[in-house]
């Protein structure tokens, strides 16, 4: 260890415990002195801190041949520590931790494949939502509720799609699948506007099917519709229920004995919807008209539906069914000439077919 | 507020001290400056350090100081997006995905820079600034804002400032990157 003596105070200290100002040496007693009485005149002392190169810079070692030690940059340092602080290694531990990091986060990726996939279809989802694509929306949303059932966002979004092209039925799997219905805030904008949906859009089914109820009783049909009208328009969503207006109103004009209104009706359900049951409706419309008028023209226009009607069905076990109902009062009309209703037919002619079941 | 002795907080996330340091090292080695010593995690303060060589180079000093905090928030970016889907948008009771969300969160918030490293930056970059030189310009109000977080601290800034980026990163990366 190189000593070397201080300048002002003389006396002999180790080298590398000294500073240097203006070519002198100082130790660092006289040194904190100076600096001092440089301030107080308004002067600034910089001082350096001296080098022995002959003790390694890190570890301290002195070089046994008391030369100096290599300096790289500013510093000496013995064959050691030189590589060390030009290159400072990583620890084992910490590479280990890293490649076990990433390995982990490898196999979470991996594992959260279906996360990904439902995460996607969610936001895919949302994105339609927001453009208003509501049945688009619905296909995605669906696949990401398959996966997190328990997700606030997607339940909510399936939801409020499904709502918006009147599919109660997935909204209602979805909500009941999700914690019977229960969100995590349920004071949230996008909860309370799916509950206000939610809301109209079961008021408006139960009225609908109050509706129906009313049809099947029989000389209700006007109210009926009149009922079903309102349950479509609170619902406008619901393309099933705006669809099936037109069968409540033509029960009404037949109960109204509107007869023109029933065919025009019917006419036009057909022209939707071209099945058995629709052609069996114009010709019962055309029974109708054929019975308050006599005129064959329209016997013979219901005789053509009726065998349209029949033709249709036959490859339909269902329409059949329908047919071997309906056929026979439309036949008994024709015939007859007399209009009567399903339940009254049902009382004067199916009495001893019930019993006989 | 309620007071948490911030060792307890330094041992629970423990890894965001060792990137941190491990970022400082790393871009020590990147720049070839010296480095005396390094302690990537003790239980007392500072919970960790890296000593090197101060440099001239602008930029050294700039990503040295700042290295961490641009690593430790990429990090937390990427194990939060690992983890984001099943803990905050899915509801999917999954440990693994538990365990990278606190990796990413720990990680996020031990990415602010010590006071010491943006006072080096904070001195010298003005002069430069007005050099044109565009780093030094970047790191004024980068520097500024992050002094600012460094004293907000004691709110759990530093905490916040994980949360927020374990969940906004992840949410625009997803956004980014839907079909």
């Amino acid at each position: 260890m190189r000593q070397v003596d201080c300048s002002r105070c003389k006396a002999s200290f180790p080298l590398r415990s000294t500073l240097s100002l203006n070519g002198q040496t100082y130790c660092e007693t006289c040194a904190a002195t100076i600096a001092h009485e440089s301030k107080q005149e308004g002067q600034a002392a910089v001082f350096t801190r001296n080098i022995d190169g002959s003790l390694c810079g890190l570890c301290g070692k002195e070089n046994p041949s008391g030369s100096d030690f290599p300096f790289r940059k500013k510093l000496p340092f013995c064959e050691k520590c030189g590589p060390l602080v030009e290159r400072w290694p990583y620890p084992l531990w910490l590479k280990l931790s890293l490649a076990g990091l990433v390995l982990l986060l490898a196999a979470s990726l991996l594992h959260g494949r279906t996360y990904f996939h439902a995460g996607n279809e969610m936001y895919r989802g949302e994105k339609l939502v927001r453009q208003a694509r509501y049945a688009e929306a619905v296909l995605h949303l669906k696949e990401a509720v398959r996966i997190a059932p328990g997700s606030d966002k997607a339940v909510l979004l399936l939801a409020k799609a499904a709502l918006k092209i009147g599919d109660m039925q997935t909204a209602a799997i979805a909500l009941q699948g999700h914690d019977e219905g229960h969100f995590e805030n349920g004071q949230d904008q996008g909860v309370q506007e799916m509950k206000a949906l939610w809301d109209r859009a079961t008021a408006a089914a139960q009225k609908a099917n109050q509706a129906g109820k009313l049809a099947q009783e029989g000389g209700k049909d006007v109210e009926a519709a009149k009922l079903f009208r309102e349950a479509a328009a609170e619902y406008p969503e619901s393309k099933q229920m705006t669809a099936a207006i037109p069968y409540f109103d033509e029960g009404a004009a037949f109960e109204r004995k509107d007869y023109d209104r029933f065919l025009a009706l019917a006419q036009e359900v057909f022209a939707n919807k071209p099945d058995a049951t629709n052609a069996a409706t114009i010709a019962s419309a055309w029974a109708c008209k054929y019975a308050v008028s006599g005129n064959a023209q329209f016997k013979d226009e219901a005789e053509d539906s009726l065998l349209q009607a029949q033709r249709m069905a036959q490859s339909d076990a269902e329409e059949v069914k329908a047919l071997e109902e309906y056929l026979p009062r439309i036949r008994h009309r024709i015939e007859s000439r007399e209009i009567i209703t399903k339940q009254e037919y049902d009382k004067r002619f199916r009495k001893n077919e019930k019993e006989k079941k | 507020m309620f007071f948490i002795p911030g060792i307890v907080i330094t041992v629970l996330t423990f890894p965001g001290v060792i990137v941190h340091e491990a970022g400082h090292l790393f871009f020590c080695r990147v720049f070839g400056l010296q480095v005396y010593n390094v302690c990537f995690f003790q239980f007392k303060n500072p919970a960790g350090y890296v000593i090197h060589e101060s440099s001239d180079d602008f930029t050294a000093q700039f990503f040295v100081s700042m290295g961490p905090f641009i690593s430790n928030t990429l990090l937390c970016v990427l194990f939060c997006t690992a983890a984001f889907l099943p803990v905050w948008e899915l509801k999917i009771v999954d440990p693994l995905a538990y365990f990278f969300y606190w990796l990413g969160i720990s990680i996020g918030m031990h990415a602010f820079p010590s006071t010491t490293d943006l006072k080096h930056l904070w001195q010298r970059a003005p002069a430069l600034a007005k050099k044109g030189n565009l780093l030094a310009v970047l790191s004024l109000p980068l520097a500024g804002l992050l002094v600012v977080l460094n004293y907000a601290r004691v709110v759990w800034a530093d905490l916040g400032y994980g949360i927020l980026v374990g969940v906004l990163g992840p949410i625009a990366i997803f956004k980014a990157f839907v079909r």
